[in-house]
């Protein structure tokens, strides 16, 4: 009896796991294993794939010609993160100790901007950072003579991401922070803690899994992006994703392109693990 | 203010630091992080009234460019193929995150913290390798790409959250209830569609939302795997984006503004009522 | 609870009407072709009077109309490639030998286009609509005429310059700025066209191969390299746009059909081909995009001014100085290092 339980349970329990198994062995892992054997495969003239077994493309990918866009990639995503996570936690902590019952209605309007279209999100920034656009018509106003030049600029790519990834940095940090006990800061001001050091003592390192966890979903997902470069940076300094679609959509260099792809899943790979040994440590050290 | 003559000069300064830092910087930068969000947008919205082809100039109201929204049939089109791939795709990732979610929360099984960990890689792998890989493995299968390939992607990288979503509600369900059920001579099946379905109906539909307006607005995974006659709105959207933005783009993204704050307000219409009156 | 369920059910139901709504189905036909060239309102025109529907999905460049194809995207019945295109796709056999009988109106194709270089005697393809690349500058930055593919790399306008966002399109100008051909094979020749746009980079706004129409006419920008087609209507809105075929020659490009492998309406396909190649039609389609059509005889039916326009038809001196760029074939791999170059370059 206790055995035929048993058993029905595991087939109930094969049967619940199913379908995603099924879906990330299929078209998650297969396509990245297809990904990988196509960067090691050669290729004809015309685009085709020449089955086989060379390292052609990596020695292609390690030329100097791709540092540029892999420095300027990790340069771009690392100032996002640092921007992201910086404006994110005074948000946060905002949202979690001062905003009261505020606090569900401020994340519900961090949300709504995502609601709209992410290239008409965009397009206004575009419209806003003009020659003759709104922000250059207060500055020719109050302080410049000439309008400024934003469109194309570095500036103005940053400005796109960070537009686009504040509320990745803004959540995990709010989740971090909304849970720690009141009560622990109460005692920590008992014992004559200062609130600073109430801060730096109990609040920030409880936070601190969050605000690694921001730095996650802000930096390997920001290598990755390549609408934002092309329309506010005017394409001039393209990152790992403008060259991915570049190799696949426009030069039909398979081999290539999936060679850069599983580099960019190294990278990414990279990240989640310092993401985890550094969450390690962390709970460690609380514990 | 006899209690200041007690602080010591440091003191003071720490609570200086406080009263300032803490105290007022938090929500300066939260103030101008809503402005910096909502600033476009406001500027989006008002220039979809503009009756000039320019999104910079102001030269008169009107309401022409919505009339030319719902005129455009490539438009329509788009936004059909969209609302087809968002509804699929969001039901199917729901079903397959709840049922992963119950497992993972009730039953025990080998290799359960790794499966949990393996489910939450599409929310971390860049979202562009993911399209590749799934271009690569259809035409490699010879499938065609169309509504079949843009539903797997979709899914594919909505399933992580609505499992997180679920998982986390039936984390915290009370047991009791079940338990009193099976007491009551419930067998396991009328427990789930009697109890527990019920209880998790809420989480089970904010996934749903969730799911499928990350489908609705996905840009990459489409940009790889769309096929004939379905390209979706934010691709339709990109190329009129290229022939230059005009008002009917910004009249776009203000209905999308208005459908959404409807949707947020019939979800959330009594939870935002009692909040507010508190 | 009684709210969530009302508003599931509506979801449902909402997404079953639309299911239940692209069942309905007709003649279909798939057109995939290039934003802007095919007005909605000849394709209306089309529908109405044959009862055929038509789809119309777009695409923004040659390289990514041919990767489509190769990655399985079968179910176009028409597809609009370039000339270069054209050739290439027919050596991977990607597309069908078109069935002349079925095809009467073809000879309303002017002579040249019945015989054109990349595809003689129409095998695969249908010539649709020509036009040149050259540049287009603004009056009010820029204050007096300009020719050469030289003012493209003239410090005064630093900053107020936009290049295509498109290799071969951006080699046009690096190469013939150099006095070389923009159909070139030689790798010496390419490499100082790469040297050419690294230097150019600088002055540069940007790459764009999308709004550039917009850009110069709202000032953005003082010059574009540009596709004819996607200036010449924002020259008729704004006097102050020109449009300029260098004195170094340019390109003449043309965009045609062809019927890609397994196509399934193919009767449709040439119902649709029949449809545009008469004077008329073609000449709904010129007025609408302002880009000439390869039926010389719909020039006839012309408003005056547009058939006048050097714009659109370029006088016969000045395109006959025009590259016409075909199939590159191996040289197309110092093409794309030298544009990821141009593109790495900080």
């Amino acid at each position: 009896m206790g055995a035929m339980a048993n058993r029905r349970g595991f087939i109930v329990t094969l049967l619940m796991l199913a379908p995603s198994t099924v879906l990330i062995a299929v078209f998650l892992i297969a396509p990245m294993l297809i990904v990988l054997g196509y960067s090691f495969a050669g290729r004809d003239a015309y685009g085709g794939i020449v089955p086989g077994f060379n390292l052609d493309s990596y020695r292609e990918l390690f030329q100097p010609l791709y540092f540029p866009i892999f420095w300027n990639s990790v340069k771009l995503a690392f100032w996002n993160t640092v921007l992201c996570v910086l404006t994110a936690y005074p948000i946060a902590y905002f949202i979690a100790f001062r905003a009261g019952r505020f606090a569900p209605v401020l994340l519900i309007l961090m949300l709504i901007p995502f609601w709209i279209d992410f290239l008409i999100r965009i397009s206004a920034w575009v419209v806003l950072m003009g020659r003759n656009g709104m922000i250059n018509s207060v500055l020719t106003a109050t302080i410049l003579d000439e309008p400024a030049r934003m469109l194309g600029t570095y500036g103005a790519v940053l400005v796109g991401l960070v537009y686009a990834f504040l509320p990745s940095a803004v959540f995990p940090i709010y989740a971090a922070l909304q849970p720690i006990d009141r009560a622990l800061l109460e005692a920590g001001r008992d014992l004559g803690a200062g609130p600073v050091q109430n801060f730096r003592r109990v609040t920030l390192p409880l936070s601190m899994p969050g605000v690694m966890a921001a730095c996650l979903f802000v930096f390997v997902p920001s290598m990755g992006v390549f609408a934002i470069p092309v329309l506010l940076g005017g394409g001039k300094s393209i990152i790992i994703g403008n060259l991915i679609v570049q190799l696949f959509l426009d030069f039909r260099n398979m081999p290539l392109g999936s060679a850069v792809s599983v580099v960019l899943l190294v990278f990414s790979s990279l990240g989640i693990l310092l993401y985890m040994r550094a969450l390690r440590r962390v709970e460690a050290a609380r514990a | 203010m006899s209690e200041t003559s007690v602080l010591t000069q440091g003191q003071k300064t720490r609570i200086w630091i406080e009263a300032n830092l803490l105290g007022r910087l938090a929500p300066a930068v939260t103030l101008l992080a809503y402005l910096f969000l909502f600033v476009p947008i406001v500027v989006l919205v008002a220039y979809s009234f503009n009756a000039s082809r320019s999104t910079v100039v102001w030269s008169g109201f009107t309401f022409d460019w919505y009339g030319e929204v719902f005129k455009d049939r490539g438009l329509r089109q788009a936004l059909q193929v969209s609302a087809i791939i968002a509804f699929v795709s969001a039901l199917v990732s729901t079903a397959i995150g709840a049922l992963t979610a119950l497992a993972i929360v009730r039953r025990r099984f080998p290799g359960r913290d790794a499966l949990a960990t393996l489910l939450l890689a599409p929310m971390v792998l860049p979202e562009i390798v993911m399209a590749v890989a799934l271009l690569v493995f259809m035409v490699a299968l010879n499938i065609t790409l169309g509504y079949f390939s843009m539903i797997v992607s979709h899914v594919l990288i909505t399933v992580p959250f609505a499992t997180l979503i679920v998982r986390a509600a039936a984390a915290s369900l009370d047991r009791r209830l079940e338990e009193a059920a099976a007491d009551l001579g419930a067998n396991e099946w009328q427990i789930f569609w009697r109890v527990t379905f019920p209880l998790l109906l809420p989480p089970i539909v904010t996934a749903f939302l969730l799911a499928a307006t990350l489908s609705f607005d996905n840009f990459v995974m489409s940009t790889f795997t769309s096929g004939v006659g379905t390209t979706p709105l934010p691709l339709r959207i990109y190329s009129m984006l290229k022939l230059g933005i005009t008002p009917k783009i910004n009249a776009l993204g203000a209905l999308m503004v208005l459908l959404n704050v409807l949707v947020v307000v019939a979800v959330m219409g009594r939870h935002l009522k009692l909040i507010l009156k508190k | 609870m009684k709210t969530t369920k009302t508003l599931l059910l509506g979801v449902a139901s909402a997404g079953a009407l639309l299911l239940g709504f692209s069942a309905a189905s007709a003649e279909e036909l798939h057109i995939y072709a290039w934003a802007d060239e095919v007005p909605q309102a000849v394709l209306d025109d089309f529908s109405k009077e044959t009862g055929i529907e038509v789809t119309l999905d777009t695409f923004d460049s040659n390289e990514s109309l041919i990767a489509k194809l190769e990655a399985g995207a079968s179910g176009y019945d028409l597809i609009e490639p370039s000339q270069y295109a054209v050739q290439i796709l027919a050596k991977k056999g990607l597309v069908e030998n078109l069935d002349h009988a079925k095809l009467p109106n073809r000879a309303n194709l002017s002579d040249v286009f019945q015989n054109i270089s990349f595809d003689p005697g129409n095998k695969v393809s249908i010539p649709f609509i020509w036009g040149t690349t050259g540049f287009a500058y603004n009056s009010d930055c820029v204050k007096e005429p300009i020719t050469s593919w030289k003012s493209l790399w003239d410090e005064q306008y630093k900053g107020r310059i936009y290049m295509l966002d498109n290799m071969l399109a951006a080699y046009i100008a690096g190469l013939q700025v150099n006095g070389f051909k923009a159909n070139t094979t030689n790798p010496d020749e390419i490499a100082k066209a790469t040297q050419s746009l690294i230097d150019q980079k600088p002055l540069l706004a940007g790459y764009n191969a999308s709004n550039f129409a917009d850009l110069v006419s709202s000032g953005e920008a003082c010059i574009v390299e540009a596709w004819s087609g996607n200036v010449l209507q924002a020259i008729e809105e704004n006097p102050k746009v020109h449009y300029v075929l260098p004195d170094e020659g340019g390109t003449m490009w043309v965009d045609g059909f062809s019927i890609p492998k397994g196509a399934k309406n193919t009767d449709a396909a040439y119902k649709f081909l029949n449809y545009v190649l008469q004077p008329e039609v073609a000449a709904k389609v010129t007025t609408l995009t302002k880009v000439a059509s390869a039926v010389e005889k719909s020039k006839a039916l012309l408003p005056k001014e547009l058939a006048e326009n050097t714009a659109v038809f370029p006088p016969a001196d000045r395109l006959a100085k025009a590259d016409f760029i075909l199939d590159l074939g191996d040289a197309m791999k110092h093409y794309q290092d030298g544009w990821t170059k141009v593109k790495a370059t900080e």
